[in-house]
């Protein structure tokens, strides 16, 4: 989350924070003994070769043994072909000293196998339908091909690096105990003299410090390393999280990107390091082909990224040699310890590729609604009457809000599941307070507990050992808000079970089923520890280093989070926001992109960062508006909120050495402005909710980058300043600081600049032409267009909360394509239980085609609604009608229809949203 | 569709019925959302048509409020929400009338005392004769509260007024002193001139002998002129505001001055440079505050060294006009730990002697010369020539006696002037709390509130005050100008702004302050109670206006 001034005494680094990041504090591939081993096979290459006989193939799979020519040693292959043109190739040692930990708990379940069609004849190949996987075995290599095309090679560079497991060479004089530095050159001494590949020649091979800290290392070197390429693709992108480019930047001659969750504080933009986050799926995007690996690693991991950057070097060899093809773009994987588990996805177009990964790790459920309105945060609202009186403004100033939050200043001395009774005295009256106004609140629980034996929570994990341990088997005590804390081992069910038993009303009775949650510190965070975070030798439930499940803490953390609240209240959907996070952690929480600061590039990253995200699984983000450190100017403010606005978490934070920035607090123009965002936010809700409906059932991100939609145009690959709202709204906001217009790029569909029709929103001006538009925008305009050939639900009506509009009537916005049609669909329920997995809900296509609209429900509308059809509105029509003729069951009704802001509006059609019906335009 | 229909006309049908009524008590009909005061605006055309206020549209009568928006700007649809910019007009008999916003209109919560804000099935409660009852009481006992505090403001305004009218006489009075002294400082020149001339002529005599003394004595007879010369740099570098004084705040923000090392200058420590006044102009500067601050620059600067020992002094500068001087410069230290500790000491006995009562304006001065007097070791003069002299220094001391004198009577003059500058009200009914303190304490604090001062804050488990701010101007907002105070310029917050606050106030009997927070970092929020604050005429028009309404 954040630090303050104590936290920086107290890790003694004031200086280095005052002005961002100190980037020395985290580790470089250089200084990271397992990277700078791994990376070197990127020179030598490595000798792997599938050992003749040992190829097995059963129906869905195959198996084979594989051999490291160098030192002989062996290892088991398997590679599964998955329902949905999906590999997944598993290596292990075939006989290791110890088990090697497989990461638990990413996917949503054990993926599905699908049958596998064998040929041998020069090679061998398994087929399913379109999908094909070509394996070579000397040396060792497989080739997958979607439709004949070759989209993922593994190993085609040769840098598959697997260090086996052994046992540590004794030094000839064994070393008395404890390691100064002559003792360590002993051991490595020691080690250089055993036979040629048993060792392995580094230093920090038996152990490594950083800074202060020793890492202990009692395994040895246990590192997993593998190369991707993706012939059939230009450009890469994933691996969130980075605060980078959406596109993945070469890092030849660089650091790697590095998957490691830290708590990073005031972090650096345009940036290789690691963040709060780790998703390893990467995707290999062309105008023919996508396709993706997830690499399934919880372990600290790094990316090298190749990719065909035209630099002169590269151009000239190519101009030379004739060639016109250049390397394809590839990405080398290098984690620190586990197996070899990856999952080959082969698209071919860049959706089919995001829903394959959606099918493996699953998707963010759909959401309450009330979290997809405006979130009101900051570090702190400082006690009952400030809580109170912030939501109370909110209403007098007419601005939407749902919800309310509380960061750790709400607590008795950061003992999470306690108030601070002086200033919180009566939690229950202030919940209901804002329960009555439709509004929500939402409390933070950290995964830091205070070591205070007067604390219930330290005394239960103290007596029951349910605290991460050290190597020696203690209680791993680190340092954070409350001082002294330890760490709950999430990974043992047992704790989980505790940790989510205590969210129940009985036990937590200072709440309401109402109130959510936010977890954060979750890397962990530890302030006194090696790069803020856990030290990598501590042990965890099985005996699993920390080490090797470190990027998944967090995941496990919000396991229980989960697990609490959906015990809390079986029938409500949960929200929990989180920042760490992996692979699957979408199936739990929301996240946003942490401790940004408020600046115009922060406001500009926060789309690059939450598209990577999007497409990683986590549709459901945001950044903190108008940024957590530091005090923005008005126009930020307003600009941010505008940005936030189109982003799916929309949630204003400040750190607390801030000054207040609630809207009112600034000048009137200002206040307008957010009421305005804010308002816009509210009208789109219907197309928020059925976004999220249908991500959960289909695995579609709900904000996409153009290149989902408009995978032919090259000059969308790079394009991460803007984005789309499925397939419906087109975002560019302004991000800049005094621009008076922005350059907007319309998207080519075909490789003839033929694109959509997209029409401005407010006032349907219709843009034509692909390319370049420099669009003129003054402060109030937000620059978004909806797609000709889409209908987009809204409310129009904007209330204090999202809640208090269940029953507010709809209106459908058409805007026309080419042909004069549109279609696109609603998704409403309960907002609220799971009552919509028993089929409690509408979805419904809307069609627009010959000057009439018709809607075709999916599935049974099984959901008694109040609200209703107040308007369609129609853009793109050549002829105004005179009216509109609306026939629900043969029956016909005259309708109204005027012409408003160049469009046509069809008044008051009145009808339910269960009910079939056509509306027709009359010349 | 028959039912989908028919349950559409229904609610249609609620609405129109919902669209006119009639009022009890003035029985014109308008449509519901509608203000009697916009009635009119609500009748039909004789066709049944009705234009929007805007003017934009005309529409079927039976449209307003038919649930759909049809005007431009929302005045069709007064009694629902469809049209967003719209206010729906609560008539809350038995209470106040309220306008609430369209938005709030049938979303389930009741925000008319009356429920007419939401549909029969939402069951809101009429609470308003019950509230009205409630607010008529607030109401009585404010009432009595401001009258039994309006008499106690009587007397603030009385004695304010008198106080008043004690500075007009007395800024008149010092005012005649000035021009006295300042006849008298012209006499007192002329008789200077006339000594000093005498002692001239007479010392040439010597001149010769002057000329062969070392540089040291040359240097040394520089000095004054030289301390004069840094102490006006340093009060142009100090003057930040420039407004020709230094003030405590000024110094506040000098880390040089943190005499205790505690990482704050506290407004003690700043105001013992300035010889405990507010602030000094350039004179008093060089003369008071000056010797004070230079050894703390000096030994910021790593220019400071130890005070010389006797044998030193005897030996070095035995002209030393100005003996600190001389104590401040050359010879090497032999122990810097040492000289630091002895240089505290130092200060901590000057301390002890400002504490002392009486140390009055210009009180450093002559002591100051006295001790000059006794360390200069003067030539051997004829008795003639020491008789001059003795004059000469008579004089010169008689003339700084009455610019001492005319210093004082102009800082007076300034205070005065300052308490005038601050705005104590309309009736001077707030001058009365200015040299008042009222303190608060609550978990972790005690809060200090002097107003037309200074607030502050000191931890209660011991620790420095800070100071959060200084008085600044009255803040209250247009017609309520009296209900705020702003201080500003307080001590700084660590890698933030200057601490800030702003005091409301209330009326009651007694003085109080109620309540103190910190809703924004280093902004602090005095709740502060006074009959000062009790103006019964004013609460007497709002209710009237409120009657009205």
């Amino acid at each position: 989350m954040r630090f303050t001034i104590i936290a920086c005494l107290i890790i003694g680094v004031l200086i280095n924070y005052a002005a961002g990041v100190d980037p020395t504090n985290f580790k470089t591939c250089e200084q990271s003994s397992f990277c700078r081993r791994s990376r070197k096979v990127q020179s030598t290459g490595s000798k792997y070769a599938i050992i003749r006989g040992t190829v097995n193939t059963y129906s869905d799979s195959l198996t084979a043994d594989l051999i490291n020519k160098e030192n002989h040693h062996q290892f088991t292959l398997k590679l599964e072909a998955l329902v949905g043109s999906t590999f997944r190739l598993q290596i292990d040692e075939k006989q290791p000293l110890r088990p090697r930990y497989r990461v638990e708990h990413a996917l949503k379940d054990e993926p599905k196998t699908t049958r596998i069609r064998v040929q041998e004849s020069d090679e061998l190949s398994i087929t399913v339908g379109t999908s094909k996987a070509v394996i070579h075995g000397d040396p060792f290599r497989i080739d997958f091909y979607e439709n004949d095309v070759l989209v993922v090679a593994v190993n085609a560079k040769n840098w598959l690096y697997f260090e086996h497991l052994r046992q540590k060479a004794k030094a000839p004089a064994e070393p008395a105990d404890g390691g100064d530095d002559a003792q360590q050159q002993q051991q490595e001494n020691a080690e250089a003299a055993q036979p040629a590949g048993e060792t392995v020649d580094d230093p920090g091979a038996w152990e490594e410090n950083f800074k202060s800290h020793h890492d202990s290392k009692p395994n040895g070197p246990e590192a997993v390393a593998l190369d991707f390429s993706f012939p059939a693709t230009e450009v890469l992108f994933g691996i969130p999280e980075h605060a980078d480019s959406f596109a993945l930047k070469s890092t030849s001659g660089t650091e790697p990107y590095r998957l490691y969750n830290l708590d990073v504080f005031e972090y650096i933009l345009d940036s290789k390091m690691a963040l709060y986050g780790s998703v390893p799926v990467i995707y290999g995007h062309g105008p023919e082909r996508t396709a993706g690996v997830y690499w399934q690693n919880a372990a600290e991991t790094w990316v090298d990224i190749y990719t065909a950057e035209t630099n002169v070097v590269s151009s000239l060899v190519n101009f030379v040699s004739g060639s016109r093809k250049s390397t394809p773009p590839s990405a080398h994987f290098i984690s620190e310890s586990g197996i070899v588990d990856a999952f080959i996805m082969l698209g071919p177009k860049p959706m089919d590729v995001f829903k394959q990964y959606a099918a493996l790790t699953g998707t963010h459920p759909l959401p309450q609604l009330f979290s997809l309105g405006y979130h009101q945060c900051r570090w702190n609202y400082n006690d009952e009457r400030d809580v109170t009186s912030v939501s109370a403004k909110f209403d007098e100033y007419n601005i939407p809000m749902d919800t309310m939050w509380l960061d750790i200043e709400y607590t008795n001395g950061k003992r999470y599941f306690t108030w601070d009774k002086f200033k919180f005295p009566e939690p229950l009256t202030m919940i209901k307070n804002l329960t009555e106004l439709g509004r929500h609140l939402v409390i933070i629980i950290d995964p830091h507990i205070k070591r205070d034996t007067s604390y219930f929570f330290h005394n239960d994990c103290t007596e029951n050992g349910y605290y991460v341990k050290t190597r020696e088997g203690n209680d791993y005590e680190g340092w954070c808000w409350p001082g002294p804390a330890s760490y709950p081992d999430f990974f043992n069910p047992v704790v989980r079970d505790y940790y989510a038993s205590q969210y129940q009303l009985s036990k937590f009775n200072t709440v309401t089923e109402d109130v959510m949650l936010w977890n954060d510190m979750n890397e962990p965070s530890v302030f006194n520890g090696p790069e803020v975070t856990a030290a990598k030798d501590l042990v965890h439930y099985g005996n699993w280093e920390h080490r090797d499940v470190h990027n998944l803490y967090g995941h496990m953390n919000i396991m229980g989070t989960f697990e609490g609240l959906q015990q809390r209240d079986p029938n409500q959907r949960p929200f929990i926001l989180t920042r760490a996070h992996f692979a699957g952690s979408q199936r739990y929480a929301a996240i946003w992109t942490g401790d940004n600061m408020a600046e115009w590039a922060h406001l500009q990253y926060s789309i690059k960062m939450c598209l990577t995200e999007a497409v990683a699984g986590f549709s459901f983000c945001g950044a903190d508006v108008a940024g957590f450190f530091g005090n923005p100017d008005s126009e930020l403010v307003e600009r941010w909120y505008q940005t936030g606005a189109f982003l799916p978490f929309f949630r204003a934070h400040a750190h607390i050495d801030t000054k207040r920035r609630e809207p009112w607090l600034f000048s009137e123009r200002t206040r307008e402005i957010i009421k305005e965002a804010v308002k816009i936010r509210y009208s789109y809700l219907p197309l928020w909710y059925t976004s999220f409906y249908e991500l959960e059932k289909t695995g579609a991100p709900v904000i996409r980058p153009m290149l989902t939609h408009y995978p032919l145009d090259k000059e969308t690959f790079s394009i991460d300043n803007q984005l789309l709202v499925q397939q419906r709204l087109l975002v560019r906001p302004v991000m800049q600081q005094g621009v008076s217009k922005v350059d907007v790029y319309f998207p080519a569909v075909d490789d003839k600049k033929n694109g959509d029709y997209w029409y401005d929103v407010e006032t349907f001006q219709r843009q034509e032409r692909t390319g370049y538009e420099s669009i003129p925008v003054n402060e109030h305009k937000i620059p978004v267009w909806q797609r000709g050939g889409s209908i987009v639900p809204k409310k129009e009506r904007p209330r204090r909360a999202s809640t208090l509009m269940l029953n507010d009537p709809y209106t459908l916005v058409i805007c026309l394509d080419r042909q004069g049609k549109a279609a696109g669909t609603l998704y409403l329920d309960d907002e609220k239980s799971y009552a919509y997995r028993d089929g409690k809900h509408i979805h419904v296509n809307y069609e627009f085609a010959e000057n009439q609209l018709t809607n075709r429900f999916i599935g049974k509308p099984n959901y008694k609604s109040d609200a209703w059809l107040e308007r369609i509105i129609i853009a793109g029509l050549e002829r105004v009608p005179s009216s509109a003729t609306i026939t629900v069951n043969g029956i016909s009704q005259q309708l109204e229809v005027e012409q408003r802001n160049g469009a046509v509006v069809v008044r008051k059609p009145s009808i339910k949203m269960d009910v079939d019906f056509a509306v027709k335009l009359n010349a | 569709m028959h039912t989908q229909f028919i349950r559409l006309a229904l609610i249609a049908y609620a609405l129109i019925v919902a669209v006119v009524y009639g009022d009890k008590d003035n029985n014109i009909r308008r449509p519901r959302g509608v203000s009697l005061a916009k009635a009119a605006l609500y009748q039909p055309q004789s066709d049944g048509s009705w234009s929007c206020l805007d003017g934009s549209k005309r529409i079927p009568f039976v449209q307003i409020n038919d649930d759909y928006c049809d005007c431009a700007d929302g005045s069709d649809e007064p009694g629902t929400a469809a049209c967003v910019q719209m206010r729906f007009h609560c008539i809350n008999q038995g209470h106040q009338p309220l306008d609430i916003y369209s938005s709030h209109v049938q979303d389930g919560i009741c925000d008319c005392c009356d429920g007419s804000d939401e549909l029969p099935a939402v069951g809101c409660a009429n609470t308003c004769l019950e509230l009205g009852a409630a607010a008529a009481i607030q109401r009585r006992s404010e009432a009595e509260l401001h009258k039994r505090g309006a008499e106690r403001r009587q007397e603030m305004i009385t004695r304010g007024k008198q106080l008043k009218a004690d500075r007009v006489a007395r800024r008149s009075e010092l005012q005649a002193r000035i021009k006295e002294q300042e006849s008298l400082k012209a006499e007192k020149e002329q008789l200077k001139t006339n000594a000093e001339a005498l002692e001239t002529e007479a010392l040439e005599v010597y001149r010769e002998q002057q000329r062969e003394l070392d540089a040291n004595t040359a240097q040394a007879e520089q000095e004054p002129q030289q301390m004069r010369h840094e102490a006006s740099l340093s009060f142009v570098r100090f003057d930040a505001n420039k407004d020709g004084f230094v003030e405590i705040t000024e110094l506040m923000i000098d880390m040089d001055l943190d005499k205790d090392r505690n990482g704050v200058v506290t407004v003690e420590e700043a105001k013992y440079f300035l010889d405990e006044r507010e602030r000094v102009d350039l004179d008093a500067f060089v003369t008071l505050a000056w010797p004070r601050i230079k050894p703390l620059k000096m030994l910021a600067d790593g220019l400071f060294q130890p005070p010389q020992t006797e044998e030193q002094a005897a030996t070095e500068a035995p002209l030393a006009n100005e003996q600190q001087e001389a104590q401040l410069e050359i010879d090497p230290p032999t122990n810097e730990h040492e000289d630091l500790e002895d240089e505290e000491e130092h200060y901590d006995d000057e301390e002890d002697e400002e504490e002392e009562p009486d140390v009055g304006v210009g009180e450093a001065l002559p002591e100051f010369e006295a001790t000059t007097e006794t360390t200069t070791t003067t030539p051997n003069y004829d008795p003639e020539t020491q008789r001059l002299i003795e004059q000469a220094n008579g004089a010169r001391q008689a003339l700084e006696e009455v610019e001492r004198q005319l210093r004082e009577i102009e800082h007076e003059v300034k205070e005065i002037e300052e308490q005038d500058a601050k705005d104590y009200g309309v009736n001077e009914e707030w001058a009365m709390l200015d040299g008042e303190c009222y303190t608060f304490e609550d978990r972790e604090y005690v809060y200090t509130l002097c107003p037309f001062d200074r607030v502050s804050q000191k931890p209660k488990n011991g620790g420095a005050e800070t100071t959060l701010g200084r008085w600044d101007q009255w803040f209250g907002e247009g017609d309520n100008k009296y209900t705020r105070q702003k201080y500003a310029q307080g001590a700084a917050c660590w890698n933030g702004p200057q601490r800030s606050a702003l005091v409301n106030i209330r009326c009651a009997v007694e003085p109080k302050i109620t309540a103190v927070s910190e809703p924004n970092r280093c902004e602090y929020s005095y709740d502060f109670e006074t009959p000062a604050a009790c103006d019964s005429d004013a609460l007497a028009a709002t209710a009237r206006a409120h009657d009205e309404l």
